[in-house]
C-alpha cells in the first residue's frame, strides 16, 4: 500500500515549522520554529508539559489544524515530498495510508454507531480497492494481529462493548490496517491503566519491527520514552529545547528543562519525602518572556538568558537550546557569542543536517 | 501478517478460549428492536398509529360511496351491514345528510396523516441539509444560515401558511408544502447543535486522521449518530403538522369538504356545537391519539436507536 518509493533521506523531516493560532486575544505561537527528523523504522519520542506544542506538531504533520490555527511557515517532508504543498485531496490519500494516527482517548475515538470491524474495514476500503468483504477480512486479521482474542466476534461488536485497552488495540489495528510508513501516537497509553499500558507499548514495539514503520510518540511520560524511543525531542513553549538519542538525553541531559523533567520522576531506589519539581508554570502563550522561554523557571538563570539562545551542538547527535556550555557551565563572558551576535543567530535554527 | 501467535508478546491468551464471552453478538437493529419493545408506551404508540394508518387507508376503500344512504336513517344507531347486506361499517351512524360518519372520519384521518407525514419529510429534509451544513462548516456559513433560521422563526408561521394557501389555492399539496417550508427551523437547529458537538468528537477527528473526506465524515460519522434527535424531531413534527393542518382547516383556510381532513370535520362540527356537541368528539379523539402516539413513538425510537444504551437484563 506504500506508493512512494523509499528515498534515502529521513522518512519525515520537519523544518522550521510554525503553527500559530490567531485568537481574539492575540496570536498564540503554539509551534514556533520546530525542526526534527524521523528515520525509517525509528521511534522518536516527543516530550514536554501540557501545552508545549507536542500535539499541535503532530496535528500539523497530519494537516489537521483547524481555525483559528494555521501553519504559517516551514516544511514537512514525508519521503522527500512536502506535505504542506499537497492539495486537500492528496492529503486525504496520505492520511491513514502513509501516515496514521492514534489518539489519547480510546474511549471516545471510535464511532459508537459502527462495529469495530466496520470501522477498520472502512479505513481499508478508503485507501485500497478492497471490497466490503475484503475489508472485513482484513479487519479480523488486524484485530487478531493486535492481540484481540476471538477477533471474528469482536469485529461484530460495538466500541462500547469493549474495554479501554481493547479499544486502543482497535484504534491501533485501524491505524495499521493500511501499513503506514509513519504512526503518530499521541499519548497512546495515557488513558490506560499501567498493566494495559505495558501491553500496548509492547504491542507497538513489536508491530514496529514487523511492519518496518516509524513511530512518532508524543507523551509526557518519560518512562514510556525510555522504553520505546530511539531519539528524543524535548519541547517547551512551542520550541524544541533539546534533541538527542535516548541514551544521551537520559544519561547526560543538557537543557535545564530536560534536567528538571528527569529529576521530577519518582524513583523506586531512593527514598525522598518530596519530589523535585520544576518551579513555576509554563508561561502564558500570550505573555512569553523575551529571550530564553524557560528563564523564569530556570535555576541557572544568567544575564545572557535575556537573549534567545539558538539551538547549539552539544555533542554528537545532541543539540540543546541553552547558553550553558556543553559541559553545563555558565559561558565565560565574551567567550561565547555576544548578545549582539546571538541576536543575529537567534531565530535562525542552527539544526545541522545529519 | 497472517501470523497470529501473538500471545507471548502481548500476554493476551489468544488460544485460551475459556474466558471468552460466548453470548450471541446481536446486530444494531436487533438491539434497537429489543430496546424499543421494552418501551411500553412507545409500543402502544406504534400500534395505535399503525391501526389508525391501516384503518384510514382501508376503510374508505372497502365501503363504497357511503353517502348514498337515505336521509331517513339519520342518526340511526351504529350498523356494520345495511338492510341489503352490504358492508357499510357505520360504527358512528349517519349524519342528517346521510353521510356515514365512521368512513368519513377515517377518510379525514387519512388526509390528515398524509399531510402530517409528507410535511415532515420536507421539514426533515430541509432541516437536516441546512443544519448539517451549518454545523459542519461552522464560521460564517453557520452564522448566515442561523440568521436565516432566526428570520424564519420570527415570522408567524400560521399567517405565512395562510398567505401561501391564499395565493396558490388550498390543495392538499400546497398545504403540505406550506407547512414544510415554515416548519424546518427547529429541526435545522437541532441538527446543527448535534453536528457542532459531533465535529469535535474524537472519533470524527480520528476519521479525519484516517483520510476520510468531508462527505464521508458527514454521511458516515456524523449523520448516523445524529439520527436519534432527528427521529425525535420528525415524530414530534408529524404531530405538530397534523395539528397545524387541523387548525388551518378549522379556521376555514384548509382543504375544502371534497377532501376533508380532521380539521375540516371539526370546522363543520363546530357549527353544530350547540345542538349536537358530541360531533366534535370523534375528530378530536383521533387528533389526540395521533399526537400522543407520535410522541411516544419518537420517545421510544430515541432510546432504541442509541447504541450506547444497553438492554438491561431482566
Amino acid at each position: 500500500m506504500t506508493t512512494v518509493s523509499r528515498s534515502v533521506g529521513p522518512l519525515l523531516e520537519i523544518q522550521g515549522l510554525k503553527t500559530h493560532f490567531f485568537t481574539q486575544d492575540g496570536t498564540v505561537r503554539a509551534v514556533d520554529g520546530v525542526s526534527f527528523q524521523i528515520g525509517h523504522a525509528k521511534t522518536l519520542g516527543v516530550v514536554g508539559e501540557s501545552g508545549c506544542g507536542k500535539s499541535i506538531t503532530s496535528l500539523s504533520v497530519m494537516r489537521l489544524i483547524e481555525r483559528p490555527g494555521k501553519i504559517v511557515e516551514g516544511s514537512i517532508k514525508l519521503n522527500g515530498e512536502d506535505l504542506l504543498e499537497k492539495s486537500d485531496e492528496e492529503m486525504r490519500d496520505i492520511r491513514g495510508d502513509q501516515v496514521s494516527m492514534i489518539f489519547q482517548e480510546p474511549m471516545t475515538s471510535l464511532n459508537p454507531v459502527f462495529t469495530c470491524g466496520e470501522q477498520i474495514s472502512e479505513a481499508v476500503q478508503q485507501h485500497t480497492a478492497a471490497s466490503r468483504r475484503e475489508g472485513m477480512d482484513r479487519a479480523v486479521e488486524m484485530l487478531s494481529l493486535v492481540g484481540i482474542p476471538d477477533a471474528k466476534r469482536r469485529a461484530r461488536e460495538y466500541p462500547h462493548q469493549l474495554s479501554g485497552g481493547m479499544r486502543q488495540r482497535v484504534m491501533i489495528a485501524m491505524a495499521l490496517s493500511t501499513d503506514p510508513d509513519l504512526l503518530i501516537a499521541d499519548e497512546p497509553t495515557t488513558a490506560l491503566d499501567v498493566t494495559i499500558q505495558a501491553q500496548i507499548l509492547e504491542l507497538m514495539r513489536d508491530l514496529r519491527e514487523k511492519n518496518r514503520m516509524a513511530i512518532m510518540l508524543i507523551t509526557h511520560d518519560l518512562g514510556v520514552v525510555a522504553e520505546m524511543a530511539d531519539e528524543v525531542v524535548v519541547m517547551y513553549a512551542g520550541k524544541v529545547v533539546e534533541r538527542g538519542d535516548v541514551r544521551t538525553i537520559f544519561g547526560n541531559p543538557h537543557h535545564p528543562y530536560t534536567q528538571g523533567l528527569l529529576h521530577s520522576i519518582p524513583r523506586l531506589d531512593e527514598r525522598v519525602d518530596r519530589l523535585e519539581v520544576i518551579k513555576g508554570t509554563v508561561p502564558s502563550p500570550y505573555n512569553l518572556p523575551a529571550g530564553c522561554l524557560f528563564k523564569r523557571r530556570c535555576p541557572f538563570r544568567m544575564p545572557i538568558c535575556d537573549v534567545a539562545p539558538p539551538m547549539r551542538q552539544i555533542g554528537e547527535e545532541h543539540t540543546s537550546r541553552c547558553w550553558l556550555t556543553p559541559a553545563g557551565e555558565p559561558p565565560e563572558v565574551g567567550a561565547d557569542p555576544t548578545p549582539e551576535e546571538a541576536e543575529a543567530a537567534g531565530e535562525q535554527l542552527t539544526v545541522e543536517p545529519r | 501478517m497472517a501470523d497470529r501467535t501473538y500471545d507471548d508478546v502481548t500476554q493476551v491468551p489468544v488460544d485460551d478460549t475459556e474466558d471468552i464471552d460466548r453470548t450471541e453478538v446481536r446486530s444494531y437493529w436487533q438491539l434497537a428492536r429489543r430496546r424499543f419493545v421494552r418501551h411500553r408506551l412507545a409500543v402502544i404508540g406504534a400500534i395505535t398509529l399503525a391501526v389508525l394508518i391501516v384503518a384510514a387507508a382501508v376503510v374508505p376503500l372497502v365501503v363504497e360511496n357511503a353517502t348514498g344512504v337515505s336521509i331517513s336513517k339519520s342518526f340511526a344507531p351504529a350498523e356494520i351491514v345495511d338492510d341489503e347486506g352490504n358492508l357499510v361499517l357505520a360504527l358512528l351512524g349517519y349524519s342528517r345528510t346521510g353521510i356515514n360518519m365512521f368512513t368519513q372520519l377515517m377518510a379525514a384521518t387519512a388526509t390528515s396523516l398524509m399531510i402530517g407525514f409528507a410535511a415532515v419529510l420536507i421539514i426533515v429534509f430541509i432541516g437536516v441539509v441546512i443544519g448539517a451544513v451549518a454545523g459542519y462548516a461552522g464560521g460564517w456559513v453557520d452564522n448566515v444560515l442561523m440568521r436565516v433560521v432566526d428570520i424564519a422563526l420570527s415570522m408567524p408561521g400560521l399567517f405565512i401558511i395562510i398567505a401561501f394557501v391564499a395565493f396558490w389555492g388550498a390543495s392538499i399539496w400546497t398545504i403540505i408544502l406550506a407547512i414544510g417550508i415554515t416548519g424546518w427551523t427547529t429541526a435545522a437547529r437541532l441538527v446543527r447543535a448535534e453536528f457542532l458537538s459531533l465535529r469535535e468528537a474524537d472519533y470524527v477527528q480520528a476519521a479525519r486522521a484516517l483520510g476520510a473526506s468531508p462527505r464521508r465524515i458527514i454521511l458516515r460519522h456524523m449523520l448516523p449518530p445524529a439520527l436519534a434527535p432527528i427521529i425525535v424531531a420528525a415524530s414530534l413534527g408529524v404531530a405538530d403538522s397534523v395539528v397545524l393542518e387541523a387548525a388551518l382547516s378549522f379556521l376555514g383556510f384548509g382543504i375544502g369538504a371534497e377532501q376533508a381532513s380532521l380539521g375540516t370535520l371539526l370546522n363543520v362540527a363546530f357549527e353544530y356545537l350547540n345542538r349536537e356537541p358530541y360531533l366534535v368528539l370523534f375528530p378530536s379523539i383521533v387528533l389526540i391519539l395521533i399526537v400522543l402516539a407520535a410522541n411516544f413513538l419518537g420517545d421510544g425510537m430515541r432510546d432504541a436507536l442509541d447504541p450506547r444504551q444497553r438492554v438491561e437484563q431482566q
